[in-house]
């Protein structure tokens, strides 16, 4: 499945949680969650069984929180749609490298702030938590209480939260002007360097997810009446 | 866009998602999530706050899926905080927190028939054992769920407007006059 263009791998990551909440519980949602597993299975980026622990891993504590809080019926119905939600992106993020999803959104024509918007921020996330790290263990260092009331527990958060945020913002203007030297406010349209290969198989299997969930959609409104 | 507010919003995103490491530290109850959704429309307005919003909840949910059902709210607040920076109400902590508190109510208006509809009201230990403590106390289920969303969300917003304005005052003013509504959130211009 890895080597699928991303807008498939996207259009099944979709479409599964979808028809779990739409086709009748339990069994739509528990179809749709044992194909959600099949699909960890595949070979991706991670050995398939790496993949499957971590979507079981992910869903089990809401197993136990949802028969906690609700009778049998209800419990498993939410709990196997939750379930597929989470199988089918587990799976995503593990079989589609971002810097991919970009090259598609780039060869699709979506504009190329809407693909900057995305792999910028998926590359800023880590590095600004790698900060936030450092700037814990710095004010420790100079002696700062982090224990205490709730009002000492509040200055603290202000001595590290401050710093962070203005040293990110601080940057903008930085980054702002890398944007323009790399000239993405000309508006040009970019050409991708490595375009995932589409096919017409591939487009139909989308349209019939599509369709598939709207199907879903229409089929549960008719019955509800 | 200007390309500044187009470089705003991913470092808003990493804001919104970096905090928690400080919020680990102290031990308090509060998740601070959108701090970078209300700062980033505070200085630049709504459609970078949503846009920073959409994509925090989006960035988030490759780490846990659970979090994507909840966009909703993070585009409810880049509103609420647009209107916030328009009257000014990031002025001082006085008017911040208090402003503050009624995003807490709106906030967990929006996420109770997520929480309740989608996750059975499971999103997250804490949220079920306040969902649970509801009920004995007899509350039906969608009131309890609503306890639980009302407890996580008052003081968590409560606090993020403070820090907005902390921050929003720390900003050289220089730095702010480059970011279209910073001054007016401030009640400087």
């Amino acid at each position: 499945m890895s080597g699928r263009h991303p807008f498939t791998l996207l259009a099944f990551a979709a479409a599964l949680p979808a028809l779990a909440w739409t086709l009748p519980a339990p069994w739509g949602a528990a179809g749709t969650f044992a194909v959600a597993l099949l699909l960890c299975l595949t070979p991706g980026s991670r050995p398939g069984l790496g993949i499957l622990r971590t979507a079981i891993l992910t869903a089990a504590p809401f197993w136990l929180f949802l028969f906690l809080l609700h009778d049998r019926a209800t419990a498993l119905a939410i709990a196997l749609r939750l379930s597929t939600m989470i199988a089918s992106f587990v799976w995503l993020v593990a079989i589609l490298p971002p810097a991919r999803l970009v090259e598609a959104l780039v060869a699709a024509g979506y504009s190329v702030h809407v693909a900057f918007l995305f792999a910028a921020t998926l590359s800023a996330v880590p590095v600004m938590r790698a900060r936030a790290q450092r700037i814990v263990d710095a004010q420790r260092c100079r002696g700062l209480a982090t224990r205490g009331g709730p009002l000492t527990r509040l200055r603290a958060l202000r001595a590290l939260a401050l710093p962070l945020v203005l040293s990110a913002l601080h940057e903008v203007d930085e980054r702002a002007l890398a944007l323009e030297t790399r000239g993405l406010s000309a508006g040009a349209r970019r050409t991708a360097l490595a375009p995932p290969p589409d096919s017409t198989a591939e487009r139909v299997v989308r349209w019939t997810l599509v369709a598939a969930c709207v199907a879903g959609v229409v089929g549960r409104v008719l019955w509800r009446v | 866009m200007s390309i500044r507010l187009l470089a705003l919003i991913p470092v808003a995103v990493a804001i919104n998602l970096a905090l928690s490491a400080a919020v680990d530290a102290v031990n308090l109850p509060l998740f601070l999530d959108t701090t970078g959704t209300i700062l980033a429309t505070a200085l630049a307005g709504p459609v970078v706050g949503v846009a920073t919003g959409a994509l925090t909840s989006l960035t988030n949910s490759f780490r846990n899926p659970t979090y994507l059902p909840f966009v909703a709210v993070q585009v409810l607040v880049a509103l609420y905080a647009w209107f916030a920076a328009r009257a000014g109400l990031f002025r001082n902590l006085k008017v911040a927190i208090p402003a503050g508190l009624g995003l807490g109510i709106l906030a967990a208006a929006a996420s109770t028939p997520i929480s309740y509809k989608i996750f059975g009201c499971s999103t997250s230990g804490g949220v079920t054992l306040m969902t649970l403590l509801g009920r004995k106390l007899g509350m039906s289920d969608i009131v309890a769920c609503a306890f639980s969303a009302f407890v996580s969300d008052f003081g968590d917003k409560a606090v993020t407007f403070g820090l907005v304005a902390t921050v929003l005052h720390a900003l050289p003013k220089r730095t702010a006059a480059r970011f279209p509504l910073a001054l007016r959130s401030i009640g400087a211009a």
